[in-house]
C-alpha cells in the first residue's frame, strides 16, 4: 500500500467533494455507532467495564517484556515456532521464505492490520506468490487496490456497482447482479476454491495470550477459522503489543472488542489456537508459526506518553464517533490506520515530519478518547505529537516549523503576558482586521485568516472592547 | 456578597464584549459581586494547541499570577475553563512552584453555567422568552467539564422559552481554534452539518455557552443564512433573547 | 541470528521508564451468574433466536434421531459428514443413515487430509456436530477440536446442526475456558466459539448470512 499521509488535506478535499463517499457518511456511522452503544449497554457497568479494559492493556504493557517472554516459552512448548521481527523487512522475508520453502502458489489470508502496515502482499506477489485476502472487504479493496475506509468495514464505501462490475472482471461473475447478498455469494464460491486448496494461510491476531501461549481470532465471516482449518501451514503475525497476561484478561478484552466494533456480544467466530495440530487430527496446521513484529514499536514503548497508544485494540469504535472521520472517510488518511487510531499510531510509525497534518486534524472534541474501551486520550497524544513537533524532536523524527509561525507564537505569548502590549497590538489590529467592516461584520481581511472567510463571516473587533467597557462603564454600576 | 473574579476569555473581549457584559448582568442579578483584573489577557490555549507549549507556560504563568489571589473564578468559556484546569498543571509539570500554583488554583475556576446551578444554586434567573430555543453541547463544556445539565435548567426556568431538541446535539462544530482555519473544507462541513441540525429542528433560537462555536456556527449562519438567530447563554438570559445581531 | 534479534526487542523493551497504571474496577457480576439452571436454559433459547438459530428442543437422544429426521426432509439432505465427540457418540447415526437414505461420513472414514478435505467441502450438504459447551451469555457454542472433533466439519458444509445437551449449558464463557485451559500442556490445539451463522455487511453494511462458514445453525436441544 503506497503511503500518502503527507496528502491528508488533498486527499480529504477530493473525499468531501465525493457524493458516493458522502452518501454513505450520512448514514452509515450513526447507525454503527448506534449497534455500539447499543451493545455496551448490555453489559451490567458498561463504564467500569471500559476502565478495567483500559487497566488490563496498561498492566499488559506495563510488564510487556515478561509477558512475551512468557507467551514465547508457552507457545514454544505447545509446538508453536516463534519468529521475532524487527522491522516489516525481516517479518516479509520470513514469511516469503517460508512460503518458498514449502513450495506454495498462493496463501489466504485473514484480515491483518500489521500485515498491511508492512506491505506483506506485494512483498509476496513480487515474488510469485499469490495473495488471497478472504474478508470480503479487504478482498474487495485489495482488488480494487485501496486501502481500507474503515478496519472493520474496508469496502463499506464501495458501491455496489462497482463491486459487480470488479466481481465480473475479477471473479468472472456470470449474472452481473446488483443484490449485494448475491455478490457476496459469488465471493463466496470463488474464495472457498481458495480454501479448499490452500497450502499455507496467514492471519493476524487480536489477542495473544501469555500465561498459556495462546493466539486468539475473532471474525464474523469464517474466513479466518477456514485459513487456520485447511493448509498444513499457518502464519499468525502478531505485533508485539497485542499479548495479555491471562485467559480470563483476554475474555473481557474480546467482550470489549466485540460490543465496540459491531456492537456484537461476540463475533460470530472466536478461534483460540495453542498449538499446531495434534498428531491424530485430520485438519489444523502441521506448523504453526507466530510470528512477532517490532516495526518501531519498542521506540514507541520508551516515550511514556505515547506508550498509550499501543493499547489499542483495534475496535474501530473511534472512527464512528470522530466528527472529522465521519466527514472524510478513511482514505484521506493515507495508510493503514485511519481515524483517531491512525492519527496517534501513524505518526509514532512513521514518523512526525510525514504526518503533519494527521495530528493536527482534529478540534480535540474528545469524542474519541470518550468512546475509547482501553482509555486512550488521543486528544492529549495530538497536543504532545504537536508539542514535539515544534521543539523538531528527532526521536520523533521531527523537523522546526515555519519561521513565521515560530515568531508570531513568541509575539503571542509575550504580549499576552504583557498586558500593555497586549492592549497595544489589539489597537494596532483593529483597523487592518475591520478594514472591508459592513454593518459590524467582517466578511473578508488581509492575512492568514483565509481559511475561515470562505465560508464565514466573524463580527468585527469591537471599538470598545470588554477590558474598555468594563473600566468606563460596568466597573462603577455595581 | 460573593465576590466573583471574571475570567474574560480573548475571544469574547475582542469579538463578543456583550456576551461578557451579559455575565456581569447576570451575576450581580444573583447576587454576586462581580471583579474584573483589567490584565488579563488570554489563557494561552492558541499556543498550547499549536504546540507551543514554552510560549503556553509564559501565558500561564501571566493569568496565574492575575488570578492566584481569588477564591472563585467564573468564565463563559468552557474550553478556557478546561486550558486552566486541566493543562496549566500539565504543562508547569516540570517547575514544582508553579505546578503547585496551578494545582492550587484549578478547583476555583467555574464555566459560568456550572457556577450558577451547582455553586449559587440559581436555575430561575428571572428571564422570559416566547419560543422554541434549542441547545448545542460544546465539546470542551460537555466532554470536557461534564457540563450539560446546569445550562438546560436555566433555559427551561426561562418563562415562555421551550427547551426542544437539537439531532447530533453533542456533535463537534467544527471551530477548534486554529483547526477551523487550517482545515476550512472539512470545517465548513462540520458546520454545515450543524447548520441543518438546527434550521430542521423547528426551534426559533439557537443557544450554547461557548465563544468559540458562537463565532464559528454564527459566522457561517450570518454568511449563509442572515435571518437565523444564535446566542450565548448569558446573552440569551440577560436580554430575554433580544440581543442585537451578530456584529459589533 | 533469530535469537538476537529476540534479544534486541527485549531489550529495548526492558530499557523503557516505568510507568504507573491505572486501577482496575470491580466488576458486577454477570447476570447469567446468578441463573438457576431452568433460566440458563431460557436465556440460551432466547439468546439463539437473536442470532436467527432454530433451535428444536428434544427430551432425549431417541428424540434427536426423529428430529434429525424431520430437519434432513425439511433441508434436502442427501449426504453428511459428522464429528465423533462424545454427544454424537451417544446416536447411532450410521444406522439413521441407512434406514433414511442418507450418507452418513466422519472425518476417519478417509485415509488422507487431502481426501477428507474435498468431502467436507464438495459432498457435506451439513456438518453435524455435539457441543462442548453452550454459554448461556450470548448462545455460544464451544468446540474442543481433536481427534474427535475436526475442524472442518462445523464450517465448510453450508448447514451446521449442533446437538446440545441442557447439562453443557454454562452461564459465562469463562467457565469454558476453565475446563478446556484446566492442564497445562494439555490445551486443545484448537479451541471454538460459534455464535450463530457466518455473516458480513461489508457491501454497503448490507448484512446477511453465509459468507463463508455456514449460512444456517440449527441446534437440537437435549434434555
Amino acid at each position: 500500500m503506497e503511503i500518502k499521509t503527507e496528502q491528508f488535506t488533498e486527499l480529504a478535499r477530493k473525499e468531501l467533494k465525493n457524493e458516493r463517499t458522502r452518501f454513505f457518511l450520512k448514514v452509515i456511522p450513526a447507525v454503527m455507532k448506534a449497534r455500539r452503544d447499543a451493545g455496551m449497554a448490555n453489559l451490567p457497568d458498561p463504564s467500569a467495564a471500559m476502565a478495567c479494559g483500559a487497566a488490563i492493556r496498561a498492566e499488559a504493557l506495563a510488564r510487556l517484556p515478561e509477558l512475551l517472554e512468557e507467551f514465547e516459552k508457552n507457545a514454544t512448548a505447545n509446538g508453536m515456532k516463534v519468529f521475532w521481527a524487527r522491522d516489516d523487512k525481516e517479518a516479509n522475508e520470513f514469511i516469503k521464505k517460508l512460503a518458498k520453502e514449502k513450495g506454495v502458489r498462493y496463501v489466504t489470508k485473514g484480515k491483518s492490520m500489521v500485515t498491511e502496515e508492512t506491505a506483506l502482499n506485494e512483498l509476496l506477489e513480487e515474488h510469485g506468490i499469490e495473495v488471497w485476502e478472504t474478508d470480503l472487504g479487504e478482498f474487495i479493496a485489495q482488488q480494487l487496490h485501496r486501502p481500507p475506509f474503515h478496519i472493520v468495514g474496508p469496502a463499506i464505501n464501495v458501491p455496489v456497482e462497482e463491486v459487480r462490475d470488479l466481481f465480473i472482471q475479477k471473479i468472472g461473475l456470470k449474472e452481473p447482479t446488483l443484490d449485494p447478498i448475491q455478490l457476496g455469494y459469488a465471493a463466496r464460491l470463488f474464495l472457498r476454491d481458495k480454501f479448499h486448496h490452500v497450502q499455507m494461510g496467514v492471519t493476524g491476531v487480536n489477542v495473544a495470550v501469555a500465561e498459556t501461549g495462546t493466539i486468539i481470532n475473532v471474525e464474523n465471516e469464517g474466513n479466518i477459522r477456514f485459513t487456520k482449518a485447511s493448509p498444513p501451514v499457518q502464519v499468525s503475525v502478531m505485533s508485539l503489543e497485542k499479548v495479555v497476561a491471562s485467559m480470563e484478561d483476554a475474555l473481557h478484552m474480546i467482550r470489549l472488542v466485540c460490543r465496540n466494533c459491531t456492537g456484537q456480544r461476540i463475533s460470530v467466530y472466536v478461534s483460540m489456537d495453542s498449538g499446531p495440530k495434534k498428531k491424530d487430527e485430520i485438519d489444523g496446521p502441521e506448523e504453526l508459526y507466530i510470528v512477532i513484529v517490532d516495526n518501531g514499536r519498542s521506540k514507541i514503548y520508551q516515550d511514556a506518553k505515547a506508550r498509550d497508544a499501543l493499547r489499542c485494540i483495534r475496535c474501530g469504535a473511534c472512527l464512528v464517533s470522530c466528527p472529522v472521520w465521519r466527514q472524510v472517510g478513511g482514505y484521506a488518511y493515507g495508510w493503514a490506520y485511519s481515524g483517531p487510531m491512525g492519527q496517534v499510531l501513524n505518526p509514532m510509525i512513521l514518523g512526525l515530519e510525514r504526518t503533519q497534518e494527521l495530528y493536527r486534524a482534529s478540534t480535540l472534541c474528545g469524542s474519541c478518547k470518550s468512546i475509547c474501551p482501553v482509555g486512550i486520550d488521543h486528544p492529549s497524544l495530538f497536543l504532545y505529537y504537536r508539542a514535539k513537533d515544534v521543539l523538531g524532536d528527532p526521536n520523533f523524527k521531527s523537523v522546526n516549523r515555519p519561521w513565521m509561525e515560530r515568531k508570531f507564537f513568541k509575539m503571542f505569548s509575550w504580549a499576552a503576558a504583557t498586558p500593555w502590549a497586549w492592549n497595544m497590538g489589539v489597537r494596532m489590529a483593529r483597523p487592518i482586521m475591520n478594514k472591508d467592516a459592513q454593518n459590524g461584520v467582517v466578511s473578508k481581511a488581509k492575512g492568514p485568516f483565509q481559511g475561515w472567510f470562505r465560508s464565514r463571516n466573524i463580527p468585527a473587533m469591537a471599538g470598545d472592547t470588554f477590558h474598555d467597557r468594563w473600566k468606563n462603564n460596568l466597573k462603577d454600576k455595581g | 456578597m460573593k465576590e466573583v473574579s471574571l475570567f474574560i476569555p480573548c475571544t469574547v473581549d475582542l469579538f463578543a464584549p456583550r456576551i461578557g457584559e451579559a455575565v456581569v448582568n447576570l451575576l450581580r442579578r444573583v447576587g454576586a459581586n462581580p471583579i474584573y483584573h483589567e490584565e488579563q489577557t488570554c489563557c494561552g490555549q492558541p499556543a498550547m494547541n499549536a504546540g507551543y507549549r514554552e510560549e503556553a507556560k509564559k501565558v500561564a504563568k501571566h493569568f496565574i499570577t492575575v488570578f492566584e489571589k481569588d477564591p472563585v473564578i467564573v468564565s463563559p468559556a468552557g474550553s478556557c475553563v478546561c486550558m486552566v484546569k486541566d493543562h496549566y498543571p500539565e504543562i508547569l509539570e516540570d517547575e514544582p512552584d508553579w505546578f503547585r500554583r496551578a494545582k492550587d488554583l484549578a478547583p476555583r475556576v467555574y464555566e459560568f453555567s456550572q457556577y450558577l446551578v451547582d455553586v449559587l444554586k440559581v436555575e430561575d434567573v428571572g428571564a422570559s422568552f416566547e419560543g422554541k430555543v434549542t441547545y448545542h453541547e460544546s465539546c470542551h463544556i460537555l466532554r470536557g467539564l461534564g457540563v450539560s445539565e446546569q445550562p438546560k435548567k436555566l433555559i427551561r426556568a426561562v418563562k415562555g422559552a421551550q427547551l426542544i431538541p437539537l439531532d447530533n446535539a453533542d456533535s463537534c462544530c467544527g471551530f477548534g481554534g486554529e483547526f477551523a482555519n487550517d482545515f476550512p473544507d472539512i470545517s465548513e462541513s462540520m458546520v454545515k452539518d450543524k447548520v441543518e441540525s438546527f434550521l430542521t429542528s423547528g426551534a426559533d433560537l439557537l443557544v450554547l455557552n461557548e465563544p468559540g462555536c458562537f463565532l464559528n456556527i454564527g459566522g457561517y449562519l450570518n454568511r449563509n443564512h442572515p435571518g437565523k438567530r444564535i446566542m450565548h447563554l448569558a446573552s440569551f438570559l440577560a436580554t430575554n433573547g433580544r440581543e442585537a445581531e451578530y456584529g459589533n | 541470528m533469530a535469537q538476537s534479534v529476540r534479544d534486541e526487542i527485549l531489550a529495548k523493551l526492558r530499557a523503557a521508564p516505568s510507568v504507573g497504571v491505572p486501577t482496575r474496577p470491580t466488576l458486577p457480576p454477570y447476570k447469567t451468574l446468578s441463573m438457576n439452571q431452568e433460566q440458563l436454559i431460557a436465556e440460551f433459547i432466547a439468546r439463539l433466536a437473536e442470532e436467527a438459530v432454530a433451535v428444536h428442543r428434544v427430551k432425549d437422544f431417541p428424540e434427536v434421531l426423529d428430529r434429525l429426521t424431520v430437519i434432513a426432509s425439511e433441508e434436502g439432505l442427501k449426504k453428511v459428514m459428522t464429528s465423533a465427540d462424545d454427544v454424537i457418540s451417544r446416536l447411532d447415526l450410521a444406522g439413521w443413515g441407512k434406514k433414511n437414505d442418507i450418507q452418513v461420513m466422519t472425518p476417519r472414514d478417509f485415509p488422507d487430509r487431502n481426501s477428507y478435505r474435498d468431502a467436507v467441502f464438495d459432498q457435506a450438504q451439513a456438518g453435524i456436530t455435539g457441543a462442548d459447551f453452550a454459554v448461556a451469555e450470548s448462545a455460544t457454542i464451544g468446540l474442543i477440536h481433536n481427534k474427535d472433533q475436526s475442524r472442518l466439519v462445523s464450517l465448510a458444509p453450508i448447514l451446521h446442526i449442533a446437538i446440545v445437551p441442557v447439562d453443557r449449558i454454562i452461564p459465562v464463557y469463562e467457565k469454558a475456558i476453565e475446563k478446556a485451559f484446566a492442564k497445562k500442556g494439555e490445551y486443545p490445539s484448537q479451541f471454538v466459539f460459534i455464535t450463530g451463522p457466518s455473516m458480513t455487511g461489508d457491501i454497503q453494511g448490507v448484512l446477511f448470512k453465509g459468507m463463508h462458514g455456514p449460512r444456517k445453525v440449527i441446534v437440537i436441544l437435549v434434555g
